[in-house]
């Protein structure tokens, strides 16, 4: 029998991979992996050298990639370049290697104060009016410590940073394209996703207001953050369709996590969090694109709210919520991806992956519909030998 | 331009065509090929922005 070539292979595993997102069952359960800082381990990389350095990320990715029979992977998890924002000056990032250690993972520094926010209270009106012109003019001189507002003296920095976010740019998204063609023509990969989302909250939390800021606004001044994140949702379904797979094939993500139990009740949730979120997807979805919901944390008492949206229009990925319930409550209108603990791929004995998987198969795969993949990105406490206890799990006993 | 644009930005659009041409007296030759490009590099821009939002 003649062996595949790549391009058979890939699209065999494209098929396989696409056929489980429609909630159908393919030749056997597709494996997906979004690998971040573990690939260090395989490529011999702390976390400054992946995060610092855009290319050692790229390559420490394509290495491990040679390593599993994998059907699907994120072309770089690791999806920050520390060492462009940090050439623009960027304010809100804590780097390994500078400010942390070469081993843990770059954090995000979040507004402990109004004063400190990069939305300030007495600013809401401006932002509702045009939020890209406040971006541009307010956001981005507080985001960095070089570039300048309107009306500033203009400085050399200035001049500078401006010209290295550009180059910075649109290196990295050569380098992307370069890797997605790589892993199709060398390894006949497919790169598991195409665009990005956040929700329109979620950027509200994130990037503007922060957690305690929006904590404050939710009771002091409600309706402008309502209007807030009604006049950030075009921008977001803008940016989200901008980066999507003109084949249609493969999903935009949606990268979840202020929504999640623990952080805002079920009452905000449906008033702030979901009406933009739904209409966004719905209109995405009515252009040809679905959307992993990569659901970062516990999302179980918010299920009601996804069954609105049409059917196979989301990929519901499984962090902290129990699989088996998700898959009971939406798995007959949605792909499930996910549920294998990071704990089990960081610590767990071969017999205890291998019967999890097992049990994942079994129940949950078990009319297709179901992408195998670790709860989170798997970080730099993932264990070689578990990711490849994992992967030969799937293959085995994942066969339709 | 450092002053605030008359009109909200539509997503996509950091400086708008309507503005920057203003700028030219005349445009001798197709002015469809100069707008593109205006577009194109201003999306460039608008997408560093967001992208910025995003990774926060």
């Amino acid at each position: 029998m003649m062996s595949k070539n790549k391009e058979e292979l890939y699209q065999e595993r494209m098929n396989r991979y696409y056929t489980a997102m429609q909630n159908e069952k393919p030749d056997k359960v597709p494996i997906r992996a979004f690998v971040a800082e573990a690939t260090g381990n395989i490529a011999g990389m702390n976390n400054q050298e992946l995060t610092h350095v855009a290319q050692n990320a790229f390559d420490a990715a394509f290495e491990t990639f040679k390593e599993f029979d994998w059907d699907a992977a994120m072309a770089n998890a690791v999806n920050l370049w520390t060492g462009m924002t940090e050439s623009y000056g960027t304010t809100y990032y804590k780097v390994p290697g500078i400010q942390l250690d070469v081993h843990e993972t770059f954090q995000f520094i979040e507004p402990t104060t109004d004063e400190k926010a990069m939305l300030r209270p007495d600013e809401y009106d401006r932002f509702i009016e045009d939020p890209n012109e406040f971006v541009l003019n307010v956001w981005v001189p507080r985001a960095s410590k070089y570039f300048l507002g309107p009306g500033s003296k203009n400085t050399t920095y200035n001049n500078m940073a401006w010209l290295k976010a550009g180059a910075g740019m649109v290196t990295f998204f050569n380098m992307i394209g370069t890797q997605v063609e790589r892993m199709r023509r060398e390894l006949g990969l497919v790169s598991a996703i195409s665009g990005a989302l956040k929700a329109p909250f979620d950027i509200m939390a994130d990037a503007f207001r922060g957690f305690r800021g929006v904590s404050n606004d939710l009771y002091r001044r409600p309706d402008k953050l309502l209007k807030a994140v009604e006049a950030v949702a075009p921008h977001m379904k803008y940016v989200a369709l901008s980066g999507a797979d003109p084949e249609k094939k493969v999903p935009i993500c949606l990268w979840m996590h202020r929504g999640a139990t623990g952080f805002f009740s079920k009452e905000v949730v449906k008033k702030f969090f979901w009406p933009t979120l739904r209409e966004i997807t719905e209109e995405i979805y009515a252009e040809g694109h679905q959307i992993i919901y990569y659901a970062e944390g516990k999302w179980g008492k918010d299920l009601d709210l996804f069954l609105e949206l049409p059917e196979k229009s989301i990929v519901f990925h499984c962090d902290k919520d129990d699989i088996f319930e998700v898959h009971k409550r939406i798995g007959h209108k949605f792909a499930i991806s996910g549920g294998v603990p990071n704990d089990l791929l960081a610590f767990g004995t071969k017999e205890e992956i291998r019967s999890f998987c097992k049990k994942v198969i079994n129940e949950v795969a078990l009319d297709g519909g179901y992408i195998m993949d670790a709860e989170a990105l798997m970080q730099n406490d993932t264990k070689y030998e578990n990711l490849k206890i994992m992967t030969d799990a799937c293959n085995e006993y994942g066969v339709y | 331009m450092n002053e605030k644009p008359k009109k909200p930005l539509k997503p996509g659009v950091c400086h708008s065509w309507e503005e920057k041409r203003k700028e030219y007296e005349e445009i001798r030759g197709d002015e469809n090929v100069v707008k593109e490009q205006h577009e194109w590099f201003d999306e460039q821009l608008y997408q560093f922005l967001w992208l910025m939002v995003s990774h926060y």
